[in-house]
């Protein structure tokens, strides 16, 4: 494998951050390789994602704004990333690691006969080699695979493992040709967004997350939110307040729920069980508010602050807003 | 109907796992084999799919596991599954996710099934690869992520959740199916059903029983595990006794500051 190929996930032409993630670090490893990155962006909005991706170190972006993207459940997806890859050749497919990035990955796995790596942090290319850095077992290790040249590869990677660094000699945007004739058995009847605007719980920079000593579905509106709004991040939760229905299950973060790696995050009233350790032990910062000083969260966070996180958290938020203040 | 569902036996991922130090393996020593945790939600939406059938509708459980771990399926047995299958075979030791989902749907052939209900993703490994790969070999529509599942005669009525919110999708059965944690938490073994348990059928079969026409095991994996090591050990930080909310709040502000976090 010579180049690489970024499969950009959207929704008529609008993007997470992963993708742009994904073409900034695809770059860096076809430049590593001495190939060439492309991306591959299909269905309704490519042609405007196409335009954003430009600012990036690829070489080719394949479009097709083909409507059966949106009517058929990513078959359509599999088809054109399978068809890029052959025109490609031997190359590195980087796919988020998302809810349909892994079932994009698994099937492509199968139709290009790759060898797969999910859920990777590094890529690092060696001699006939790509080596991938992915923690396994809930971050318990972090293993290092390698991926043969020979081969197709493909990967799933994890949001805010890479950075976003634009810069490119401007990539050309090609048509790519309806791959066909398919048919599709599962078709999209009806496609609902809700919780449009909020900023992703894998990709927020700050994480304020709360857990069964917040007692009720309340705080996470009036403490957390005002909270993760002045750090410009998002709330999420442990499994407890998930499981008492304080707040949807998409919020949940650790085994059976989310893997986030916030620059900052901040855990207010949960213990630290480790099914919650899991999800967020890779965080840049952890800070931790509990009434308790004995809770295993104690453990693995850089700052524990033992009190009351219904007085704590309002006057922090304050404090930060001030600061916010006096800077703009 | 006819249900199939696949489960892994994984360590217990409520335990806190361990690397020693000198072999550079995992410690096994106290960590009990269990339900992947994903795979018993799946298996909760195929006992519910089950019941609302009625009839002769029945649910296996296929599982590639090493022969010493299949009594472990009893519990899936327990909770209400009607038989296992156990795809069991020293040659399979080392396969990596493409030849482990290649072996599982050569076997998966052998059974016939309307619908196939496999966990989205494994506590262990969790490449969340196999459902689509599984769906690739076998020629199935794949919906994956489902929170509500209506079967109307030969087709299959689903309400998935994506990332932002849900779709409404519909397909031709035999399916595959992946299901959210929203379907509903797994449901205990009743005292009834652990004895009945007893008596169930748990079927091995090995690879002989199946004409692979690719290599399994570590010599049909297209990766390579190079090495594995514990993370950098996260030390235990500062710890602060705040006796009111504004000490608390300026610690941890003042502590944010130095790191620029805010």
């Amino acid at each position: 494998m010579k180049n690489v190929l970024v499969y950009a996930e959207h929704r008529r032409g609008e993007t997470r951050k992963v993708t742009f993630e994904l073409a900034s670090e695809a770059g860096k490893i076809a430049a590593a390789l001495g190939g060439k990155a492309h991306a591959v962006v299909v269905g309704p909005g490519s042609a405007q994602l196409a335009e954003q991706l430009k600012n990036y170190p690829l070489d080719t972006i394949f479009v097709n704004e083909d409507a059966d993207v949106e009517a058929f459940l990513l078959d359509p997806i599999v088809d054109y990333l399978e068809a890029a890859a052959r025109i490609a050749g031997p190359s590195l497919i980087l796919i988020p690691n998302t809810l349909s990035g892994r079932d994009v990955a698994g099937r492509l796995m199968v139709r290009l006969d790759a060898g797969m790596v999910a859920d990777v942090v590094e890529v690092k290319p060696d001699s006939g080699a790509v080596v991938c850095v992915s923690p396994k077992l809930g971050g318990a290790l972090i293993t290092q695979c390698a991926l043969r040249t020979a081969d197709y590869g493909v990967v799933t990677v994890r949001p805010n493992a890479f950075a976003v660094e634009s810069g490119g000699a401007g990539a050309h945007v090609e048509q790519i040709a309806m791959p066909g004739p398919k048919s599709y058995p599962a078709a999209i009847d009806r496609d609902v967004e809700e919780g449009a605007g909020e900023l992703a719980l894998e990709e927020a920079p700050v994480v304020v997350a709360g857990g069964r000593g917040l007692g009720g579905p309340e705080p996470f509106e009036t403490l957390l939110k005002p909270l993760a709004r002045a750090l410009g991040g998002a709330v999420g939760a442990s499994r407890a307040a998930a499981d008492a229905g304080w707040v949807p299950y998409n919020l949940q973060i650790g085994q059976t729920g989310k893997t986030v790696t916030p620059a900052l995050y901040i855990a207010v009233g949960i213990s630290g069980a480790i099914q919650h350790k899991v999800g967020m032990r890779a965080s840049g910062t952890i800070v931790a508010i509990n009434k308790d000083a004995a809770s295993p969260i104690g453990e693995f966070s850089d700052l524990l602050v033992v009190g009351d996180a219904f007085r704590i958290v309002p006057e922090l938020t304050k404090l930060i807003e001030t600061a916010k203040g006096n800077l703009s | 109907m006819k249900i199939v569902v696949t489960i892994k036996l994984v360590p217990n991922p409520n335990a806190e796992k361990r690397i020693d130090p000198q072999t550079k393996r995992l410690v096994r020593t106290g960590v009990e084999t269990v339900l992947n945790p994903y795979d018993e939600y799946a298996l909760e939406a195929a006992l519910q799919l089950k019941e609302r059938a009625g009839g002769d509708a029945t649910v296996t459980i296929f599982s590639m596991a090493p022969d010493s771990l299949k009594e472990g399926l009893r519990r899936a047995l327990a909770m209400g599954a009607d038989d296992a299958v156990v795809l069991s075979d020293e040659a399979l030791e080392g396969s990596d996710v493409s030849a482990t989902a290649f072996a599982m749907a050569a076997a998966l052939k052998t059974l016939k099934f309307d619908l196939l209900v496999v966990g989205g993703l494994t506590d262990d490994s969790s490449t969340g690869a196999v459902p689509g790969a599984l769906a690739e070999h076998l020629g199935l529509p794949c919906i994956t992520n489902a929170r509500k599942v209506e079967i109307k005669g030969d087709a299959i009525e689903v309400e998935r959740e994506t990332d932002s919110g849900y779709q409404m999708v519909h397909g031709p059965l035999p399916a595959l199916l992946t299901t959210a944690l929203t379907f509903g938490e797994p449901r205990y073994a009743s005292l009834k059903g652990i004895m009945g348990a007893k008596k169930k059928s748990i079927a091995s079969i090995s690879l002989q029983d199946l004409s692979l026409d690719h290599p399994v095991g570590t010599s049909g994996s297209k990766t390579e595990l190079r090495s594995f090591a514990p993370p950098p050990v996260r030390g235990k930080g500062q710890v602060v006794e705040a006796s009111d909310g504004l000490s608390g709040a300026q610690a941890i502000f003042d502590f944010l500051a130095v790191k620029r976090l805010v």
